[in-house]
């Protein structure tokens, strides 16, 4: 058997190789794309997923924060930075529910266009408290008198 | 010759550099992301109609699995909350406190009153202390199934404590 006889045997073996193609420049093997950017990977895979997941969690620890700041200095500063952090922080978590639960192209699309709307008027909703009414702050601290 | 070739496929060196061109010129690697092959999983077995396997009716629940749907349970009922108190303040007339007073003026009794107070309180302090434990997972620390049980019952008790401090002492 000649040469490529062998090597498109071995490919199939190694099943890295799916298609074929004429005129391809630099196809890594799939394992080295996984491993991210080694020294032999010249291409790019978006760090989107990556910086999202650092962001959850950036997000998460800010809003731990927020809670002693809201007891100990209540005010407009901490409700808008609280509404922001707990519309973001509840706008990604369902969206990390829905993305495991919700399948296929066209319903992903609508239940994400469905909790971005969402998200938009909780946060418009919460602005417009802490700007018409008593703020966030406040509104527990009065809840909690009762 | 095949041995030497699997065994540089496998280890993925520069086999595919330009210069092997004569060996790998009609190859290409497999393009689909996991978000592609999702999606076809779910096409194929939708279309086939395939029922799916029994799964949380058959496996025996375990303590951590309990806590993790009581967090994303929460989570969700949280937001819900939120967003309903947001849409509430858009379209109600009137302000906070005039619905404040108006829910005291129903008289609901101690009991009653503390109950709910507990039902907003819990709420919180579970998902804010195993959101903690969560975080303490992401850097790295407390896999070990003990630790995993340990924490677990921590953040438990200190849920229904904090959560009876808040409505007793705030």
């Amino acid at each position: 058997m000649d040469e490529h006889a062998l090597f498109y045997r071995s490919s199939l073996l190694s099943r890295t190789l799916v298609a074929q193609q004429k005129d391809q420049d630099c196809p890594y093997p799939l394992t080295a794309r996984i491993h991210g950017s080694s020294s032999l990977y010249a291409g790019s895979v978006s760090k989107a997923a990556s910086l999202h997941w650092t962001g959850e969690r950036v997000v998460s620890v800010l809003l731990l924060a927020m809670g002693p700041a809201a007891y100990y200095f209540p005010g407009p500063a901490v409700d808008y930075s609280l509404a922001a952090a707990l519309t973001l922080h509840g706008h990604w978590g369902i969206g990390q529910v829905l993305t495991d639960y919700v399948h296929g192209e066209p319903k992903i699309k609508m239940v994400n266009a469905g909790l971005f709307l969402l998200s938009t008027v909780t946060f418009a909703g919460l602005c417009y408290f802490n700007y018409n009414d008593v703020g966030i702050c406040k509104a527990v601290a009065l809840l909690w008198s009762k | 010759m095949a041995l030497l070739l699997r065994t540089f496929t496998r280890q993925g060196t520069c086999l595919f550099r330009p210069q092997f061109g004569i060996l790998c010129r009609h190859a290409v690697p497999m393009g689909t992301t996991a978000n592609e092959e999702m999606n076809t999983f779910w096409a194929k077995n939708n279309k086939l109609n395939r029922p799916m396997s029994p799964h949380l009716t058959i496996y025996k629940w375990s303590m951590p699995m309990m806590m993790s749907i009581t967090h994303r349970g929460t989570g969700v009922g949280l937001s819900g909350g939120i967003s309903a108190f947001a849409l509430l303040a858009l379209v109600l007339p009137g302000n906070y406190p005039y619905y404040l007073d108006l829910i005291h003026s129903l008289s609901v009794g101690p009991a009653l009153l503390s109950l709910a107070k507990f039902g907003i309180a819990f709420p919180v302090s579970y998902h804010t202390l195993n959101g903690i434990r969560h975080l303490f997972w992401d850097s790295g620390k407390g896999f070990k199934i003990p630790e995993v049980y340990r924490s677990g019952y921590v953040v438990i008790v200190l849920s229904i404590l904090t959560s009876i401090a808040a409505i007793a002492y705030m």
